[in-house]
């Protein structure tokens, strides 16, 4: 289909929209020199991700440009972009490396320092190495909810608790991120290897809209009762979750934004049902309806992470737990803007899939070969993890005088590396290729984000430095 | 490895041993452990957290499951030792089948072998002995060392070449290590213990607070000769240390002064800086004494435990040091640990005798007494600190990290080495014409390999193009045909 249209049209190369982008990004470019300029200060971290952020931006803007056009040339843009993206990431984590005198590995920020760099340098491996060329789709939107999740955390270099100084802990955080970012782009991978093995656009939807329900679900757990929403009350000087005592997070209420989630939650729960409806009575127009109901899901999302941002932007909400009002503002619980700016990412994700399945399947490796580079990508990763935890254990020993405490984090790690095991045993063993050991991927790297974020932002424990 | 046994028998032993099982088990561990960190846990959460947490029934509930303490419980135990159990039987159960490698490594092959293998090519000559120097020479460019089988079908030799066979027990290595770490954690949870030690400076203890409240001793005594703190510029701490003495039988055996990071190991116990804080005793207390019968004032420091004599000869000591004191039945109580309404007694002997007196620093006006022969002006206080350490005892540590070492290399050499095999054989093709066979056999990758071994036949033809100049007719079988056979 799409190859048909660009036949007919030859003359559509998609100049307007890559001028459009371009003028973008050196406007945006020029608008961070003119505040660095204004502040004196003209190399800084700061900047540095700025950049960083701008040009992974551009990257995925690209990708998504592809999605929308099906041009092959956004695609080798997309990888210039994603380049110069990382270009920019190194020099601000050697920037940063350099003003804190120790590797970035200390704080939730450092480590996502790392993983985007990571990550971003795996993607550009598996372009170049195996040829995987729109693997960015997937990798660089991570990407950007990393950079933007950054932007919101305390940045500031803070001299090294004794329990931190050791040579042990960049070892084991090495190792994490290293692991972490090898278990992202297997995600993308098997996500990849999904798409080549003809599993039914419809079933994405389904997943899709299943993924958008689950987060939205998620954030209304925290729902009040007279409709507001719950948010983790945030002190924005110090960026700062507020406690009331340990382990003892506060809330506040933002009104009226409880009924618009629960609204959201119910448009990207449409296709869903109409999708469940369409395969129980098999009707064909049901998923036609679906995929309808999928851009209205969209709207909502977008229009939900608009009034949040608006609502939560330094307003003074009232707490239920405490006396008085909490200023709360639009990086209360990052966890809940990653949440929404994901489901976001990932229905757009699909939408690409949805338009441009035929140019995706041209672009990619065969299946076989995805499903290999899939493996290979885990048997990076899973040595790692296993370094990874030895080291912490080691560390833990030598820190605390134990090496297993069945701490959160501890706990979780183990569990992603019995599902990684799980999943290798699986493939050798019982040679379960293709679809079950993709899911299996795909089961890992979500429990990797549980253990890089979730545990830190639900659980708590001992890491409650990273 | 089924051995003889009862059906019955044979049967749950094939069902642990089968990979099914095992995933089933991992899974199940993964899900408990993961109830394990979403649920409070009991001795790490005090009970009037759990109360708040949960209602009364949910709570007895949880209890009974075990819930509420996942990880010492006895059925997370048995799901432990299931999984173990899994991984020796299924282990067992394969390893006579990979044994062979090693001690049967299949040299030649037979025509069904032959047959089935995947990879594999035929190579046209007309003189055996020639082809299989060709080969020779081309496996060892490859970095092989060919053996040569001699008595084949047709009483020729063949050739054999192999690289990595130790890759074959990378699966066995990670098990025994995953064994080995266990077996450290069961040996350390049944034979190990942790405890804590307080010490002050020049304190000393022969005995440390188990986690329950018992105590233990220890079987040399340790003495703290100092603590100390070091601050950040911004007043953050940055380190923090104690020098620790061992002393077995009241001799100095060890001295180290420890750090956070950085513990003291004696006699299979280890020490742990993890705490420091100041006690409710005082380190010292500075006076100055004047003489009531008019004389020169005196500076004077008292620390507990050491008199002080003063220059007319009375000795002066620190008799009791009440931090925050108050009054009641004519008695002295402390209402906290913090000095901040310290009460000192001190006592005097002179040759005229002893006596005792009382210093009240925040009321010095009651603070005398009218036979002491001197004034006690107070001036500082110094208040002691004290170490907080952690002590640990794990005799299974050393199984653990030979484990984790173990399993480095057992993975690099599951993921980064395979097991290659080749075979070189002449031999008549269906249409009773020469050929030489040429075989191969990877453990894993095996499209990787295919390029290795497409390079290796292009270099057998070369060789035999090279030597064969003079216009021996070489003619390859394509791949293609061959597997179309």
């Amino acid at each position: 289909m799409a190859r048909e249209r660009v036949a007919t049209h030859p003359g559509a190369r998609g100049n307007t929209l890559l001028v459009l982008l371009s003028l973008t990004v050196v406007t945006l470019l020029f608008v961070a020199f003119l505040g660095n300029v204004k502040s004196g200060n003209l190399v800084s971290e700061a900047s540095l991700l700025y950049v960083t952020l701008i040009f992974y931006g551009a990257a995925t803007a690209l990708y998504l440009a592809f999605g929308v056009t099906g041009l092959e040339r956004y695609v080798r843009f997309a990888l210039g972009s994603t380049w110069l993206g990382f270009l920019a990431n190194t020099l601000a984590f050697a920037h940063r490396w350099w003003t804190a005198g120790h590797p970035p590995f200390s704080s939730i920020y450092e480590m996502l320092l790392s993983f985007v760099w990571t990550l971003a340098a795996l993607t550009l491996v598996a372009e170049r190495r195996f040829a995987v060329r729109v693997l960015g789709t997937v990798t660089m939107p991570l990407a950007v909810v990393g950079v933007v999740l950054m932007q919101l955390l305390p940045s500031e270099v803070r001299p090294l608790v004794p329990a931190l100084q050791s040579t042990w802990l960049h070892v084991h955080v090495t190792f994490a991120m290293l692991a972490y970012a090898a278990c992202a782009v297997s995600f993308a991978l098997a996500l990849m290897f999904l798409i080549q093995d003809r599993m039914h656009t419809d079933t994405f939807l389904a997943v899709t809209s299943a993924l958008s329900t689950g987060i939205y679900l998620g954030m209304l757990t925290r729902f009040a009762p007279a409709g507001g929403l719950r948010v983790i009350a945030w002190d924005f000087a110090e960026r700062r979750e507020v406690f009331l005592a340990p382990q003892a997070r506060l809330f506040v209420v933002i009104p009226d934004l409880g009924w618009l989630f629960l609204a959201v939650t119910v448009a990207v729960a449409a296709p869903l049902a109409l999708y469940v409806w369409s395969r129980w009575r098999k009707d064909e127009r049901a998923l036609n309806w679906a995929n309808s109901a999928f851009y209205l899901g969209l709207l909502f999302q977008a229009l939900a992470l608009t009034a949040f941002v608006l609502r939560a932007r330094g307003g003074n909400y009232a707490s239920l737990e405490a006396e008085g009002l909490y200023p709360t503002s639009l990086s209360a619980s990052p966890f809940l803007l990653a949440g929404l700016v994901g489901g976001i990412f990932a229905s757009v994700l699909y939408l690409m899939l949805y338009w441009r399945r035929h140019d995706l399947e041209r672009l990619l490796p065969s299946a076989d070969a995805l499903d290999r580079l899939t493996y290979k990508t885990i048997g990076i990763a899973f040595p790692l993890l296993t370094l990874m935890i030895a080291a912490g254990a080691y560390w833990a020993n030598r820190t605390w005088g134990a090496y297993w405490s069945w701490d959160q984090k501890e706990t979780w790690a183990a569990i992603t590396w019995l599902v990684y095991a799980g999943y290798l045993h699986m493939r050798i063993t019982r040679g379960w290729r293709g679809r079950r050991a993709a899911y299996f991927a795909i089961l890992g790297f979500a429990v990797v984000i549980f253990t890089f974020f979730g545990v830190t932002y639900l659980l708590g424990g001992l890491h409650a430095y990273a | 490895m089924a051995p003889n046994l009862h059906p019955e028998r044979q049967r749950v032993w094939q069902s642990l041993a089968s990979v099914r099982t095992g995933i089933i088990l991992l899974i199940l561990v993964g899900v408990v452990a993961a109830a394990g960190t979403v649920i409070l846990q009991r001795p790490a959460t005090d009970p009037e957290q759990m109360q708040r947490a949960y209602s009364p029934g949910l709570l007895r509930w949880l209890d009974a499951l075990g819930l509420t303490n996942v990880f010492h419980s006895w059925w997370f135990a048995v799901l432990l030792g299931l999984l173990c159990l899994s991984i020796v039987l299924a282990s067992l159960e394969r390893f006579p089948a990979v044994w062979r490698y090693f001690a049967r490594p299949y040299r030649r092959p037979e025509p069904h072998f032959r047959a089935v293998l995947p990879l594999k090519y035929e190579i046209r000559i007309r003189n055996p002995e020639r082809g299989l120097g060709a080969a020779e020479q081309a496996l060892r460019q490859m970095g092989f060392r060919p053996e040569r089988i001699a008595g084949g079908e047709d009483g020729e030799d063949s050739l054999y070449a192999e690289r990595n066979r130790f890759a074959r027990l990378a699966a066995y290595v990670v098990h025994v290590s995953l064994l080995l770490i266990l077996l450290g954690g069961i040996v350390d949870s049944v034979w190990g213990y942790r405890g804590f030690l307080n010490l002050t400076r020049g304190q000393q203890a022969g005995q440390i607070e188990l986690a329950d409240g018992s105590t233990r001793p220890m079987p040399f005594t340790l003495r703290c000769d100092g603590v100390g703190q070091e601050n950040y510029a911004d007043g953050t701490p940055k380190r923090w240390w104690s020098k620790l003495v061992v002393l077995q039988d009241g001799r100095e055996v060890a001295r180290k002064e420890i750090a956070v990071n950085d513990p003291l190991v004696y006699g299979g116990l280890r020490f742990f800086q993890a705490n420091y804080g100041r006690t409710a005793d005082v380190a010292a207390v500075k006076f100055v004494a004047t003489p009531k019968g008019g004389g020169k004032p005196e500076p004077l420091v008292l620390g507990p435990g050491e008199p002080v004599t003063l220059s007319d000869g009375t000795r002066v000591r620190l008799e009791r040091f009440v931090p925050d004191f108050y009054v009641r039945d004519n008695q002295i109580y402390t209402r906290s640990e913090e000095a901040n309404n310290p009460a000192i007694q001190l006592s005097l002997t002179s040759k005229s005798g002893e006596s005792k007196l009382w210093i009240f620093p925040n009321y010095p006006e009651y603070s005398q007494a009218a036979e002491a022969p001197y004034d006690f002006q107070f001036q500082d206080l110094e208040m002691g600190y004290f170490t907080g350490l952690q002590v640990s005892h794990e005799p299974g540590q050393w199984a653990v990290w030979a484990g984790c070492l173990l399993m480095g290399g057992g993975l690099i050499l599951a993921f980064y080495f395979v097991h290659m095999r080749f075979w070189v054989m002449p031999i008549s093709d269906g249409e009773g014409r020469r050929v030489l066979w040429v075989g191969a056999s990877p453990s894993k990758n095996r499209e990787d390999f295919e390029e290795r071994f497409r390079a290796l036949v292009h270099e057998i033809e070369k060789n035999l193009k090279t030597e064969a100049a003079a216009g021996a007719a070489v003619r390859a079988a394509s791949l293609a045909g061959v597997a179309g056979r």
